[in-house]
């Protein structure tokens, strides 16, 4: 062999072998489908914004930590619970109060010290393999996550469950180790809850942290069709018998097949939306999906104009940690909020799309309803002793003038009716008052010193603003970093790439993140208030359980928080409560709230219609959460 | 041939120290990540659901041990070498208890397949356009191609990758702009698997080409514009010697000798993969495998890609040495 036959001759041969691998490397998918199969209008493309699933076979949700995709489909289509609570309103008629039953046949029963709770099942619902759902399910599911450590509700259940039994097949009923008013929250879903596994299959398994139920038996109206082994599509087939399963029988989920697609960049699901290879998109930039509803008429968001965007139940703030000796003051935390302009922040974030929240519940779902529009006078007329004079902070226009503000840009695409304008732009917020703020910390003990204000210990007034990479949330800290320098605080805006681990172990000063989210549909506080109470505040560099990332302990929180647990989900005292939270929020300031989430969920018209909207909010939108199944039931084909 | 074995022994110690310290270097830098494995599992099952604190807690302790992050770090790298040693590289701990080793054998191969493909384009099409642009520099043609590809070069690559994808995904829509392959093809050594594979591979590809070229291209013309004055190559024009045996075995062909060595550097380190064009393009690969990876916290996997990028890159400089007296005689005679 010569030398240039040889040289050839590796050359062909490295070739080879990465081509034998890459084809070698895609053996384990499952069958390949034929699109020819599935006509659009028998099939619903969705954007799931997984990134790479790094375990594409495996479909087993009862194992922590596998890499398994979740919301491909397979909690959205092939699991089912007791209960679900819609972000939004629900579909009338098929929900109360934003509540379903879905497996449960009608609400939790708890006995009056709610150390016991109650559940009837419904009927006639069967595993896609035709085996029936009964009590037996829902007691194995308990029982076996109790004995196994790994499993996502091994904790819960062991904490809170003393024994669960099934007197009945269709009924099951919980001993509590402790009272608890809220412990069917763990079957109840808002983005994910404790799925009810199918007995008859892992009861076979000996070691279910191994096992990855490819494919996976389905209680919901669809099953697994095929998938990418590279982990970037999953399609879901409508199963014959869809009438037995707990959404079909609020409705047909009309889609034949759906699609859930991964992995798909901003820029690139912009352009695949609009090319008419994806009906629903999660998310998109502000300025994306301000291009793209102009661009394609076919495309909608979540209002019909400016500002698009779905509210999540959540709620972006700016999180001090108390455990900070500089933030230890209520004063020196108001004259913080005092230094911000509501307008800048809402351009600098969402080009003017967000919708604002002065208290401690996100603007969204049913809230504005029970929450800010109640509490509108009392905020109007809520006073702030600067330790100078008395001032009254709120501005309940600063919405309107936003929209005054966008409007030359979008037209007509922005509201002008006064209602439609504080729903999509918010109640109001508190009026910048540069003096306030510096009455509030000359209070405090501040001093100042040209323009930089120095603590009472005489060292400047500096601190690290925590944010993340990029997005929204990034540029809303930005602007607020500069806006406290610019009143004379060394605000430094620190871009982290983990910062919700390092706000877990409480490795910041301030932070711009959410330690709020609710059900959204439904007014009760618990979902993140629970975890508020001061027995669970962690010690400096200790982890820190969601949600209360400031590490805020105040026994009059802690009251609220224990006279909500004593109560029924559904009782009315829960509003008042949560009225008392907010007060108590306003008057300590914890952490500045500032706007709900808002989720850029735009869908195509063209070859589906029906998609949920501010007008019509019978679901959420965003499509990664497992309640968007209920989307199926009410969209048609535009085509036949 | 006694020396030649001598020399590749010595080359084939140091192959072995490079791989044994790099990999340790490795090892120590993931400890040292402040992202914990445990917290990044806890992080995604607690955010959104109602899981109590208490809960929570118990959750953070059976994923400890399963984990084994408990073990102390000394204990860690004995095992994480005896594993190695077996060609085990423990399982991730983004999908566990897969291997990390499967995670990487599935995504290798997407890698090889592109940036092979694409460094080899470049680096032919690269040196021969250099190459005689270094010798016929009255070429108009070739002046052309130089000022493309010179222009091309200091764009950065998001931008050109970018505009390929808003040029062939939205004003000309010809191309598909996600995966690796279509949805209706099945895997395997078939026609059509192939050709999908092919069609979605163009825009990446393209992409990397067009950025690519103007190293290769910039660098062997300066080579041969030095060696086009060489005693050597004046004698053999004066020689009559023919004109594309002058270009082809005098000049390029002495030129080739250090692009060759920066090839193998090149291609050592596709075994990290690209990031952007993996992102841009959703493509599947070894870069996106390493960022997922380090953002769980997942050592195991980080560690599974960078011993075979460390490896690789040794390993090609390796084969580099041993084929230099091939290529060069000089070398040879020494």
């Amino acid at each position: 062999m010569d030398r240039r036959s040889f040289l050839l001759g590796t050359a062909v041969g490295a070739l080879t072998v990465a081509a034998n691998g890459l084809a070698f490397a895609q053996d384990a998918g499952g069958t390949a489908p034929d699109l020819a199969q599935f006509p659009r209008n028998e099939t619903v493309i969705v954007h799931n914004p997984e990134g790479i699933i790094r375990n594409p076979s495996w479909f087993n949700l009862w194992a922590v930590g596998a890499g398994n995709g979740t919301s491909n489909g397979l909690h959205n289509l092939t699991t089912d619970t007791l209960w679900f609570i819609d972000p939004d309103a629900g579909i009338e008629g098929a929900s109360e109060n934003a509540v379903y039953n879905s497996l449960a046949d009608d609400l939790w029963q708890y006995n009056a010290d709610f150390t016991e709770m109650s559940v009837k099942l419904k009927q006639g619902i069967f595993w896609s393999d035709g085996v029936e759902f009964t009590a037996d399910d829902v007691v194995f599911t308990v029982e076996k996550q109790k004995a196994t450590p790994g499993t996502p509700y091994n904790g819960a259940f062991s904490a809170q469950v003393a024994e669960v039994t099934a007197p009945d097949k269709y009924s099951v009923h919980f001993k509590l180790n402790a009272p608890n008013s809220r412990f069917h929250a763990l079957f109840s879903v808002r983005w994910t809850a404790a799925w009810i596994m199918p007995k008859h299959v892992y009861e076979k398994v000996e070691d279910i942290l191994t096992y990855d139920a490819n494919p996976p038996v389905s209680i919901g109206p669809y099953t697994l069709h095929s998938f990418d082994p590279n982990g970037t599509w999953y399609i879901w087939q409508k199963r014959e018998d869809w009438q037995r399963t707990a959404l079909g029988m609020i409705a047909e989920p009309k889609p034949k097949f759906v699609i859930y697609r991964n992995n798909i960049t901003t820029d690139n699901r912009l352009i695949e939306i609009r090319n008419g290879n994806l009906d629903m998109v999660h998310d998109l930039t502000p300025e994306g999906t301000f291009a793209v509803v102009k661009d394609d008429p076919q495309i909608q968001g979540w209002f019909p104009g400016f500002p698009y965007a779905h509210p999540d139940p959540t709620l972006p703030m700016i999180i001090f940690n108390h455990q900070n000796e500089k933030f230890q003051d209520k004063r020196v935390r108001w004259a913080l909020a005092l230094m911000l302009d509501a307008r800048a922040m809402s351009m600098a974030s969402y080009r003017g799309a967000a919708t604002l929240s002065a208290i401690s519940v996100p603007p969204t779902g049913t809230h504005p309803r029970d929450y800010h529009a109640p509490l509108q006078d009392f905020l109007i007329n809520y006073e702030v002793d600067t330790g100078t004079r008395k001032i009254k902070p709120y501005d309940p226009n600063i919405g309107l003038q936003i929209a005054d503000m966008v409007r030359p840009q979008f037209g007509d695409a922005v509201p002008t009716d006064e209602a439609a304008v504080r729903n999509a732009f918010g109640y109001g917020w508190w009026k910048q008052d540069v003096a306030a703020a510096e009455e509030l910390l000359t209070a405090a003990g501040f001093t100042k010193n040209g323009n930089q204000w120095m603590m009472p210990n005489g060292e400047p007034f500096a601190f690290e603003l925590m944010v993340p990479q990029e997005g929204v949330i990034n540029r809303l800290g930005v602007m607020i970093a500069q806006m406290w320098s610019q009143a004379g605080v060394q605000a430094t805006a620190q871009v982290d790439s983990d910062p919700w681990g390092r706000q877990r172990v409480g490795n910041y000063e301030t932070n711009i993140a959410w330690a709020v989210e609710t059900w959204g549909g439904h007014p009760d506080l618990s979902f993140f208030l629970d975890s508020y109470h001061s027995a669970y505040v962690a010690k400096p560099g200790e982890s820190q359980p969601d949600r209360n990332w400031m590490r805020w302990t105040d026994p009059r929180l802690d009251t609220i928080i224990e006279n909500i647990r004593k109560i029924d989900f559904n009782d009315p005292k829960g509003i008042e409560y949560g009225h008392e939270f907010v007060k108590l929020h306003l008057e300590e300031m914890p952490n500045i709230p500032i706007m709900a989430y808002n989720v850029f969920s735009i869908q195509s018209n063209r070859f589906w219609t029906g998609w949920p909207n501010a007008e019509n909010p019978y679901a959420n939108p965003v499509t990664n959460w497992s309640n968007g199944r209920y989307i199926f039931t009410q969209i048609s084909p535009v085509a036949g | 041939m006694q020396g030649y074995l001598w020399f590749a022994a010595k080359r084939f110690i140091q192959l072995l120290a490079v791989i044994f310290f790099g990999v340790s270097a490795m090892f120590v830098v993931t400890y040292l990540s402040p992202i914990d494995p445990v917290e990044q599992v806890l992080g995604r099952l607690s955010a959104r659901s109602n899981l109590s604190p208490e809960a929570i807690a118990a959750t953070r302790l059976a994923l400890t041990e399963m984990f084994g992050t408990d073990q102390p770090v000394l204990t860690q790298y004995v095992n994480f070498w005896s594993r190695l040693l077996r060609g085990d590289l423990g399982a991730s701990l983004m999908a566990f208890p897969t291997p990390a080793m499967e995670l990487v054998l599935r995504a290798m191969p997407w890698t090889l397949g592109l940036l092979l493909t694409s460094t080899a384009i470049t680096f032919v099409v690269g040196n021969l356009a250099g190459g005689l642009a270094g010798y016929f520099q009255n070429s108009r043609l070739l002046k052309a191609f130089g000022i493309v590809t010179m222009g091309l070069q200091p764009i950065p690559y998001y931008i050109v990758a970018f505009i390929i994808l808003i040029v062939f995904g939205y004003l000309w829509p010809v191309l598909p702009i996600s995966g690796g392959f279509a949805m209706d093809v099945r895997p395997g050594w078939t026609l059509p698997f192939i050709l999908s594979v092919l069609q979605h591979s163009l825009l990446p590809a393209l992409s990397l080409v067009l950025v690519g070229l103007g190293g290769w291209f910039i660098g062997m013309r300066a080579l041969v514009s030095n060696i086009v004055t060489e005693d050597y190559v004046t004698y053999a024009e004066l020689a009559g010697v023919r004109r594309d045996t002058i270009v082809g075995d005098y000049v390029i062909r002495n030129a080739l000798v250090p692009q060759v060595t920066a090839l193998a550097m090149v291609i050592g380190g596709v075994f990290s993969g690209t990031v952007i064009t993996e992102q841009v393009f959703n493509y599947p690969g070894m870069g996106s495998l390493l960022v997922d990876a380090v953002n769980a916290g997942d050592y195991s996997t980080v560690l599974a890609v960078c011993t075979i990028s460390i490896a690789a890159v040794a390993l090609a400089i390796f084969i580099v040495d041993l084929l230099h007296p091939l290529l060069d005689p000089r070398v040879r005679a020494e």
